[in-house]
């Protein structure tokens, strides 16, 4: 703690915190256009600077660490002039079209402009003519960009894109893309969230609305398990129709991040049906005679419980492979951690100095996982090592080990990390005579990880203090899922890493903690499908289904996320429409509205009995998640050691695809996104080309969990090795088995 | 000592205007006022004030085009509102005085501006762009005034025939010996863009990783910092980038694209520091090198000399196969001789020698032979233990028998080891000692713990002497005493003292009579320095030596006295640091690129400032540094620990982590400055 003053108030630093982080953490106001809280300080517009007292000249806050006893001044007649000397700079030969401008109204330089009192310009610089640069999703204005270089910063050191880069030159400086003659990125848009100014645009909502005739709707994304906190603006359609659209989406850019999907994938919404009444009373009988309801996580809590007490009410059974496979693996992960979730939330792994990834391709199944990864490796110095048969190219620059393992040999693979992990630690006779039994040799030569790389993922990790496995979900999907999480598990609570388990789909947990599911591995008839395939369908993501519900924002209700919290969501648009919750009080569960349902949770283990209505929804002025509740983690339950001997690895010889989805595809929701492209096609190297006998262009049946799919084959120059790559995200119905499927491709004529 | 007709360079003022020229007071700068041997400069501008040579100079010109270079040059800078903006209109107002369009309020708002971009702007560049602007402002006035006033351009501005020569410098660039772009890479560690921290390092020096470690790091010597508290640990910071590229597997960062072929070769004695860099530089300019090693491992002392502990093989090989990478083509395990050196004369355009100096030189005593056994150079003794070490070579049986080993390694289990020195070599010699068993290990040198501290670096001894080495100061070897075998007894020490020299000078070293003592042990190891050996030169050559037997160039363009051989590193300089042996091939290879399309040896503008700046000295110890808060500590990495490190070759420095890299970073106060011109 270094203990200093600012502007006579006694503060306390603590240890890298900077005089402005100390400053906005008492409340204490410095102006700053170039400071983006989750980066490193750009430190290019100089209005953060203050005094010290016995310090000649201005000591820039945002980069300088306070030294005991320092005296601060954040503001005198002196400051101010240079700010506003430094505002003046900044609107020499602004474009003034504010008039149309997209940031207008929510603009940092209109604001510090008129902050300082900047009305006239008695000062100019020559003119230069400059070309708006449509880089696809994103516009990029140079003569309205100020160079506060956050773009740039953020793109390398929380995304990793690593995509744009300013073009020194003074004047001309302009942001360009990095190695590139355009813009070749994931499309976080986050270049686009913290522009203060016009520069950087979604070139979708460019000159579409101003900023403030936009309503505000805070609401969670729907793609992935990350729970994104994000903002629907939603205004009238046209002066003619009274009809809302969500015209862009915004987040808490400061603190929190959102992917492309979550910023441009927004227009999933969907409207009911002109015969509405009667697709409703068919959904209600066709429930009524259900021998069960098949449903995917894409789904609130609320929805979810109601499915539960029709289940009790009625008898059917809930299938959900996902949520079922999931909650077995948190009860195996329990009885060796004694803890009834993983603990580890995103924040906490973006301050990991050590990260070891098993079990997915995290860049394009978590996007938020993948930011917090490569906050950990560019900010804390995280050594990271990845454990797939697939590399992951988006992932190399925060990569320090690619380790490649045989498909299917996941558990093997995990009990040499185990085995490494433990080495030196105090451990219960009982797992100490499972590892030292273990045939190491075995696992080794099946799973092609051999002890030199263990050795080596040690050697990185050497000097990580903090560190944190991120399991993915071919672990849980996974044949032998059972002993794997036994070893997460022994992981967890015995070595000094955490584990950190990453759902599949947006609501899998809440689902998993709501639901008793059952297996669905029987083939019944009159099943009805919740947002996923049966014989009768009632869905929110196909216009063609029996009845169709609202979407997720189109819903309001609870979700729970990767970080363990129940998080609320809202109604971005309305749904004219018949609900879950409306055929459930037809169904004699009475509730007038389905957020009725939120207290309700309260019965469940890990839920609270609060109103809907009583729940924040925000994030504080320092990054504090104030949103929702935490999920309550059992942690200290019995724990019982007995995990299975590894001796029959299984193998997987011939033509082997990946179910993975590209880069800002997820779902069905995604797939019907106006902006997102949407090409699903099968991926392969060179190699996997030649094995697989395919030609670039083929077109393939593929043999998905048994429904016959056709794809469109493309050599991939970034894949290596022989496992295809094949999305998902377009098919009507769930794929929650594992991952890695043998498969013959026949070709078929186009 | 310059003659000027008008300067206020660092603050002094000096004013011959209105006197006739044989009356011009002189300054007391090395100002460049002689920017070629046959071009006079006119004026000199820069960072500190200006110097105006010629009294027929058009000032408000040389304030616009300084102003102008700040634009052109500014890719170094530009990255804050002040001086992006403010440099821009400083420009244009002055240029509009100059063409005769001022209004007064220019004039005062130039003041202004030059004002805020001196408190507010990021780096130096945009805080000492104003100031010799200022000064030109304010003691030639009346010039400004005039044109204002009667709205006429500056007395030269439409027939200005002068050439204005601008170069980007920085105290801690000027003083590397390699001119490293120290504040881009320190920058890059800031941005977290490892990448082009690394790309800035390999402008001008392609081992980063080498540098990032092992170097005596004369820049923090010359950083600004410490004359606010500490010195930023500018070397320590170089290896985030290279280590950046290695650990994620990338390909090569290269600063430049290797050009396409010109058709020209050039053929390099050895391949150490000096070749490599040598090497990579033509490379990239298209020429076809080849490199003869006479060792069967590229990479010279840094290789056999510079122990594992200090500099890890497999990241000096990275270093190695970046200038592969660039496409040079290597031979090993090839000495060259004289008829191939003549031969190479024909084959080749051009021939850079970077042999080194790898003869271990006496250390003076009486009965001193290099054939008695215990007796062992420090050059061959480091070949024996690096060799084996890094690439498994055993030592070879004429030494295992010379030097008594029983095994095929250099094993000191339960031996005495005495080594005399006092520099880096005579550090790796006991450090290496200690890791190969020795019982107990001296180093004798002549001169105190200061001296040898000034000489290596502070870290090097303390982890000497934290491994337990004996350091016997102010004492010298005067008798080596051998058994009937020849074998090495005991040695004769002499004690010395220290008398000062009353003019300031090096103290003046006195014997103490009849202190002398003896020193059992098994090996004298000398490593008080090392000379050059030429014998693969032909003789009708006649190359002309330096005093010191080294190759003697004219320490510019690198050429020996015979066209088209050049020579850089320890054999042109002696025995000297890696950095050194950098800076001088990188010049070399610069100026072979053009004698090998010309003929002709010449220098660019770049290096001629290069040279002009270093005869000034851009660092000025005692300048106040203003707009810094002080008392931030200097980082210090960790080490690993003694215990751990003595038995073995584990890199003892861990390097920064990434919190303390990025802290150190933000204290870098990016020094850049401007430097131009008039001719």
């Amino acid at each position: 703690m270094i203990e200093f003053s600012i502007d006579g108030i006694t503060v306390k630093a603590q240890k890298g915190e900077t005089i402005l982080e100390v400053a906005r953490r008492y409340g204490i106001y410095i102006p700053t256009m170039c400071y983006v809280s989750k980066t490193t300080p750009c430190a290019s517009c100089r209005l953060c600077s203050v005094e010290v007292e016995g310090a000649d000249g201005f000591v820039l806050s945002c980069n300088t660490p306070p030294t005991p006893g320092i005296k601060v001044t954040t503001n005198s007649q002196k400051l101010h002039n240079e700010r506003v000397n430094i505002m003046k700079l900044y609107d020499v030969n602004h474009p003034l079209e504010c008039g149309v401008c997209d940031k207008s109204g929510e603009c940092d330089l209109q604001n510090k402009t008129l902050e300082f009192g900047v009305d006239t310009q008695n000062f100019s610089a020559k003119e230069q003519k400059r070309y708006v640069k449509h880089w696809n999703l994103i516009d990029y204005d140079p003569s309205l960009c100020i160079l506060c270089e956050k773009c740039v910063h953020v793109c390398n050191e929380v995304i990793g894109d690593d995509a744009i880069e300013i073009y020194f030159g003074g004047y001309n400086s302009t942001i360009i893309p990095k190695n590139s003659d355009t813009l070749d990125c994931t499309f976080c848009g986050e270049c686009i969230a913290v522009c203060p100014v016009g520069a950087l645009v979604s070139s979708d909502f460019k000159y579409t609305s101003n900023a403030w005739e936009l309503r505000r709707v805070p609401a969670i994304c729907a793609h992935c398990s990350a729970g994104c906190s994000l903002e629907y603006d939603v205004k009238h359609t046209s002066l003619e129709s009274n009809e809302d659209k969500i015209y862009r989406v915004k987040n808490n850019y400061e603190y929190k991040n959102l992917c492309g999907a979550g910023r441009f994938g927004f227009d999933f919404y969907i409207k009911p049906r002109k015969n509405k009444d009667e697709d409703f009373n068919k959904a209600v009988d066709a429930l009524k005679n259900a021998k069960a309801v098949r449903f995917s996580s894409i789904i609130t809590n609320e929805e979810a419980l109601i499915l539960q007490k029709l289940k009790e009410k009625f008898g059917f059974k809930l299938f959900n492979e996902d949520a079922r496979l999931t909650k077995e693996f948190y009860n195996n992960f329990a009885s060796t951690s004694g803890k009834s979730l993983d603990s580890v939330n995103l924040e906490e792994l973006s301050c990991s100095d050590g990260v070891i990834v098993i079990g997915t391709q995290i860049a394009t199944d978590n996007p938020a996982v993948r930011y917090a990864i490569t906050t950990a490796s560019k900010q804390k110095g995280a050594k990271v090592v990845y454990f797939h048969p697939v590399e992951d190219k988006l992932m190399q620059n925060v990569v320090n080990q690619f380790s490649k393992y045989e498909v299917g040999t996941e558990e093997g693979v995990l009990a040499l990390i185990a085995n490494e992990l433990l080495k030196n630690k105090e451990l219960p006779n009982e797992l100490k005579n499972y590892f030292d039994n273990l045939d190491f040799g075995y696992i080794e030569a099946e799973s092609s990880i051999g002890a030199d790389e263990i050795a080596s993922m040690s050697l990185w990790l050497k000097r990580s203090k903090n560190i944190t496995l991120v399991a993915g979900n071919d672990l849980v999907s996974h044949d032998k899922a059972k002993n794997i999480a036994k070893i997460l598990g022994v992981i967890d609570r015995y070595s000094d890493v955490n584990v950190l388990i990453v759902p599949k789909d947006m609501n899998t947990i809440g689902v998993s903690q709501i639901c008793e599911l059952d297996k669905d591995d029987e083939n019944l008839d009159n099943v009805v499908g919740y947002n996923d395939k049966g014989d009768f369908i009632i869905s929110s993501m196909e216009e063609n289904a029996d009845m169709i519900v609202p979407a997720i924002n189109q819903q309001e209700g609870t979700v729970v996320s990767i970080d363990k919290k129940v998080l609320p969501t809202n109604v971005a648009l309305r749904f004219d429409g018949y609900t879950l919750n409306d055929i459930a009080n037809e169904l004699g569960l009475n509730k007038e509205l389905t957020i009725e349902w939120t207290k309700e949770l309260g019965s469940i283990k890990g839920f609270k009995e609060v109103d809907f209505d009583s729940l924040e929804n925000f994030y504080g002025r320092l990054g504090e998640d104030i949103r929702g509740y935490e999920f309550d983690i059992d942690t200290d339950l019995d724990v019982s050691l007995n995990l299975d001997d590894i001796d029959d690895l299984p193998e997987y010889n011939g033509v082997v695809i990946y179910n993975a989805n590209p880069v800002l595809q997820f779902n069905r929701y995604t797939a019907k996104t106006k902006q997102l492209p949407k090409e699903a096609v099968l991926r392969g190297s060179k190699q996997f080309a030649i094995a697989a006998k395919l030609n670039d262009g083929d077109v393939v049946k593929v043999d998905i969990d048994g429904v016959e799919i056709k794809r469109k084959f493309e050599i991939d120059p970034d894949l290596k090795g022989v496992v295809g790559i094949n999305p998902t995200f377009d098919l009507d119905f769930e794929v929650n088995s594992y991952r890695f499927k043998k498969t013959k491709l026949e070709r078929v004529e186009q | 000592m310059s003659k000027v007709y008008f300067s206020t360079w660092r603050g002094e003022l000096v004013d011959n205007r209105g006197l006739p020229k044989d009356e011009w007071k002189e300054s007391e700068y090395n100002l460049p006022e002689q920017y070629e041997e046959h071009r006079a400069s006119r004026a000199f501008i820069g960072w500190d004030g200006v110097s105006i040579f010629d009294d027929d100079v058009d000032v408000i010109k040389l304030a616009t085009e300084y102003a102008a270079q700040y634009q052109i040059y500014s890719e170094a800078c530009g990255r804050c509102a002040p001086g992006r903006w403010g440099g821009r209109i400083l420009y244009d107002m002055l240029d509009k005085i100059a063409r005769g369009e001022g209004e007064l309020s220019d004039f005062e708002h130039i003041k202004e501006i030059a004002k805020s971009m001196q408190l507010t702007s990021k780096c130096e560049i945009g805080k000492t762009v104003p100031n010799p602007i200022l000064d030109l402002m304010t003691y030639f006035e009346d010039d400004f005034l005039d044109c204002i006033n009667n709205k006429k351009p500056s007395k030269h501005y439409t027939q200005d025939e002068l050439d204005y020569i601008a170069k980007i410098t920085a105290p801690c660039m000027d003083e590397c010996p390699s001119h490293v772009d120290i504040p881009a890479y320190i920058e890059g560690v800031r941005d977290l863009r490892f990448d082009d921290s690394l790309m800035a390092t390999r402008q001008t020096m392609p081992l980063a990783h080498t540098c990032g470690r092992v170097c005596p790091h004369p820049c923090e010597d010359a950083c600004r910092r410490a004359n606010l508290d500490e010195p930023i640990s500018i070397m320590e910071l170089k290896r985030l980038g290279a280590d950046y590229e290695t650990d994620h597997g990338f390909g090569f960062f290269h600063p430049v694209e290797k050009k396409p072929s010109i058709g020209k070769k050039v053929a390099v004695i050895g391949a150490g520091p000096a070749g490599l860099t040598g090497a990579y530089y033509m490379a990239a300019e298209g020429i076809d090198v080849d490199v003869y090693e006479e060792l069967p491992v590229l990479g010279g002392e840094v290789t056999v000399g510079v122990p594992e502990y200090r500099m890890p093989i497999d990241r000096y090989n990275k270093d190695i196969e970046c200038v592969k990478d660039m496409g040079v083509n290597f031979i090993t395990n090839h000495k060259v001789t004289a008829d191939e050196m003549r031969q190479f004369e024909k084959d080749y355009d051009a021939i850079l020698i970077a042999t080194g100096t790898r003869l271990s030189k006496k250390v003076r005593c009486e009965n001193e032979r290099e054939e008695i056994k215990g007796y062992w150079g420090a050059i061959n003794f480091l070949d024996c233990i690096n060799l084996y070490e890094k690439f498994g070579i055993k030592v070879p049986k004429e030494i295992q028998q010379k030097q008594m080993l029983d095994k095929d390694y250099v094993d000191l289990t339960g031996k005495t080891v005495v080594c005399v020195g006092g520099g880096f070599t005579s550090m790796d010699v006991v450090r290496c000692s200690v890791r190969a068993g020795a019982k107990k290990v001296i180093m004798i040198y002549r001169r105190d713990e200061k001296t040898i501290i000034r000489n290596t670096t502070y870290e090097e001894y303390h982890e000497a002497v934290e491994e337990g080495v004996e350091f016997l100061f102010h004492s010298a070897v005067s008798k080596i005493v051998t058994d009937e075998n020849d074998v090495l007894q005991k040695l004769i020490v002499s004690k010395f003292e220290l008398i000062p020299d009353p003019d300031g000078g090096r103290p003046q070293l006195k014997k103490i009579e009849g202190a002398d003592y003896e020193l059992e042990c098994d090996y004298l190891i000398p490593a008080v320095s090392q000379s050059a050996n030429f014998d693969f030169l032909p003789e009708e050559w006649d190359l002309e030596m330096t005093s010191w037997a080294t190759l003697k160039t004219n320490g510019r363009d690198y050429m020996t006295s015979r066209k088209g051989v050049f020579a850089a590193g320890d054999c042109e300089y002696g025995p000297m640091t890696i950095v050194n042996a950098v800076g001088q091939a990188k010049r070399a290879a610069s100026v072979i690129s053009r004698y090998v399309q010309t003929g002709e040896i010449t220098l660019t503008d770049e290096e001629i400032m290069e040279d002009h700046l270093r005869k000034l000295k851009v660092y000025d110890k005692n300048e106040k540094v203003t707009g810094w808060l002080p008392g931030l500590p200097r980082a210090v990495s960790e080490k690993l620990d003694v215990e751990i490190r003595k038995t073995n070759n584990r890199e003892v420095n861990l390097g920064f982590t990434q919190e303390e890299a990025i802290a150190e970073a933000e204290r870098c106060m990016r020094c850049y400055y401007i430097a131009m011109v008039a001719t």
